[in-house]
């Protein structure tokens, strides 16, 4: 091919390009380089001007609030991380694996988002009534006998919050796991069987395996929501649970742009320390 | 262990789907060291055959009876019988090596490192993929994938290996050269090859034993020399693709079809009455020859197909029933014909088989 061809090529590819990267560099890199600028920007109580300064960077780690919320999100990530696996893995099995017709897996997949269909804040505060010290779960409990007094650790704690997310986001974790092991050959399966091995083995060298690209992109998914979540640690914690998210609320309420820029910051260096070392687990672009 | 000892046995086995009999009461007895085809029509019930003796599923009655030993209720993975699937079922995520330990490292036997690789080393040779071994499936062409399926199985040292239309996937001239290495490795390892096909060349030309399935049931089961020349019933000869099989009525000791009435001398019992003769031995004449060996079938030449060794002319008889006529090459130059002209079609009767519901002596 002659110079002058590549470089209509290359004219072509740029053009196909153009829209995509303009877009990104207005609403993606740009507000990123201007929170990343923000942050040393010097906060006073009523007003912020632009002269660098690193006080909002030192206030951030000088506070024992900022730093606890910081491990706070951290801490409540990994549990939620821990229980939408615990618990989306082995749906995610009977509906991608164990269930043998397309028609009824596809059905339970459904089933599995129609939550969605109301709005996130109503899914959270709906948690209200269930947890509350005179909840169902509470009112249920003392009918049947099991409890004298209601369990008010139930609701505005970190228990609860622990219990709204992990209702919210675990459909995220089903759905990418129960694709791959949909997509896994039935005959892969019995020939492990054929081969001698029992269940537990084919599920740990087999299934499990094979599954990981779901595990790791169900996971992606889940933190990358968890960590920025906000709003039910708001309305299920009682303002006791204060996650990095919270704080760029508040600081931004009142108008604390620099605080709230540091927060933003650390939270976007946490996400993308956390998506790179997922990615490292398994090579997404074999699976695609 | 004698060749002549079964090595599995099947004793009224039975399996249904719903309404479907998959596998109708089937008994059969399979000798040891021998390679054994199955050929039967797709929808015959072959690979529910082959599964139900793996164990992926249960019969709904009868027995399962494999080295003496009743393993009806016995799981797959306890039966050490060996299985080679159609579309290679390889495990996607290990290389080669590991496809082929699979079975070593996971299984109930769990032998010692140093003997796992000697012998995944030794059946890797065998299947002559040395040099491949830390390939990935998706690096390797169909036939190697068919060879790495094949060890995975042989190297667990079964007496007894399914082969569930192994061929299937490759090419005319891989499916050859795979046909002589498939003889080849089982003769050397003293192992049971039960090969389920479609093709009846390829169950012919491997089976050292070959069994024809029909609708659930086995309805022959011989060399293939008896199949090929003694077909019991008249879908063998159907299904065999080398006989040109004629309706008509069987009465008294004559048969009467398209050409004309001819006595026979015996027949097979068949639910229909069915004259059948050899592409073969199907001889082509003009039009108003006396010197016939036996019947007149007049016939409208169509077209030839030329299959190197030999060539089939392709006839149309009055009622539109295709006749073909298998002429090899060996033999001598073919006669001229002529597209679109009548000529007569004839054999020596001796040679036809003649199936029918009165049993004619």
């Amino acid at each position: 091919m002659s110079a002058a061809g590549t470089n209509t090529k290359k004219t072509h590819s740029f053009q196909l390009l153009a829209p995509g990267v303009v877009w990104m560099i207005l609403f993606l890199v740009a507000p990123i380089m201007m929170i990343v600028y923000v942050s040393f920007w010097t906060q006073t109580t009523f007003a912020i001007n632009s002269t660098l300064t690193l006080d909002s960077w030192r206030n951030f780690f000088a506070s024992e609030a900022y730093v606890g919320a910081l491990w706070t999100t951290i801490r409540l990530w990994l549990i939620v991380l821990t229980l939408t696996f615990i618990v989306g893995y082995p749906a995610a099995l009977y509906v991608g694996l164990l269930v043998k017709s397309k028609t009824v897996s596809t059905v339970l997949l459904v089933l599995c988002v129609i939550p969605f269909w109301t709005s996130f804040l109503i899914r959270v505060l709906a948690w209200r009534p269930m947890l509350g010290k005179e909840g169902a779960i509470n009112i249920i409990l003392q009918k049947i006998g099991l409890i004298d007094t209601p369990i008010e650790v139930l609701l505005f704690s970190e228990l609860s919050v622990i219990i709204g997310m992990t209702q919210i986001y675990v459909v995220f974790m089903v759905g990418p796991i129960a694709f791959m092991l949909g997509r896994i050959d039935r005959n892969i399966i019995e020939a492990a069987r054929d081969l001698g091995a029992g269940f537990g083995r084919i599920f740990w060298k087999i299934i499990f395996p094979l599954s990981l690209p779901g595990v790791v992109v169900g996971a992606i998914f889940v933190s990358v929501m968890v960590l920025g979540e906000f709003a039910t640690s708001g309305a299920l914690s009682g303002r006791k649970v204060n996650l990095l998210g919270n704080i760029i609320v508040t600081q931004v309420g009142s108008l604390k742009w620099a605080m709230a820029s540091v927060v933003g910051v650390i939270l976007t260096i946490l996400l993308g320390i956390v998506v790179a070392g997922f990615l490292r687990i398994v090579d997404l672009k074999r699976e695609i | 262990m004698k060749q002549s000892d079964p090595i599995f046995r099947l004793d009224g086995v039975t399996r249904r789907y719903g309404n479907l009999t998959a596998l109708d009461s089937i008994d059969f007895t399979a000798e040891d060291n021998s390679y054994i085809s199955l050929l039967g029509p797709s929808g015959s019930g072959k690979t529910s055959l082959l599964r139900v003796i793996a164990g992926f599923e249960a019969p709904d009655s009868g027995r399962i009876w494999f080295q003496g030993r009743d393993i009806t209720d016995l799981p797959a993975h306890e039966r050490g019988i060996g299985f080679v699937f159609q579309n290679f079922a390889l495990f996607p995520h290990l290389t080669i090596f590991e496809n082929v330990a699979f079975g070593l490292r996971n299984g109930a036997i769990n032998p010692p490192e140093a003997e796992i690789i000697q012998r995944v080393k030794e059946t890797i040779e065998m299947v002559g993929l040395t040099g491949l071994e830390d390939r990935n499936p998706d690096q390797i062409s169909g036939g190697q994938k068919q060879r790495v399926a094949l060890a995975r199985s042989l190297v667990m040292q079964p007496k007894l290996v399914l082969l569930d239309e192994p061929l299937g996937a490759l090419d005319a001239n891989l499916r050859e050269r795979m046909q002589t290495e498939l003889r080849t490795i089982r003769e050397r390892l003293d192992v049971t090859f039960l090969h389920v096909t479609g093709s009846e060349t390829e169950a012919l030309a491997m089976g050292d034993k070959v069994a024809v399935l029909d609708s659930g049931r086995i309805v022959q089961f011989g060399t293939p020399e008896e199949i090929y020349d003694a077909p019991i019933i008249s879908d063998v000869a159907l299904f065999l693709n080398r006989f040109n099989l004629f309706d008509g009525t069987l009465k008294d000791g004559v048969f009467h079809g398209a050409f004309g009435s001819v006595p026979v001398s015996g027949a097979r019992a068949n639910e229909t009455d069915v004259y059948a003769i050899r592409y073969d031995r199907t001889q082509i004449f003009d039009t108003g020859s006396t010197d016939l060996p036996g019947p007149a079938l007049p016939a409208r030449y169509l077209a030839s197909e030329y299959l190197g060794s030999s060539i089939v002319f392709l006839f149309e008889t009055e009622d539109n029933k295709t006749v073909e006529v298998d002429h090899h090459l060996s033999l001598g130059e073919p006669r001229d014909l002529e597209v679109g002209r009548d000529y007569v079609l004839s054999w020596s009767p001796e040679q036809a088989i003649v199936f029918g519901k009165e049993l004619a002596r």
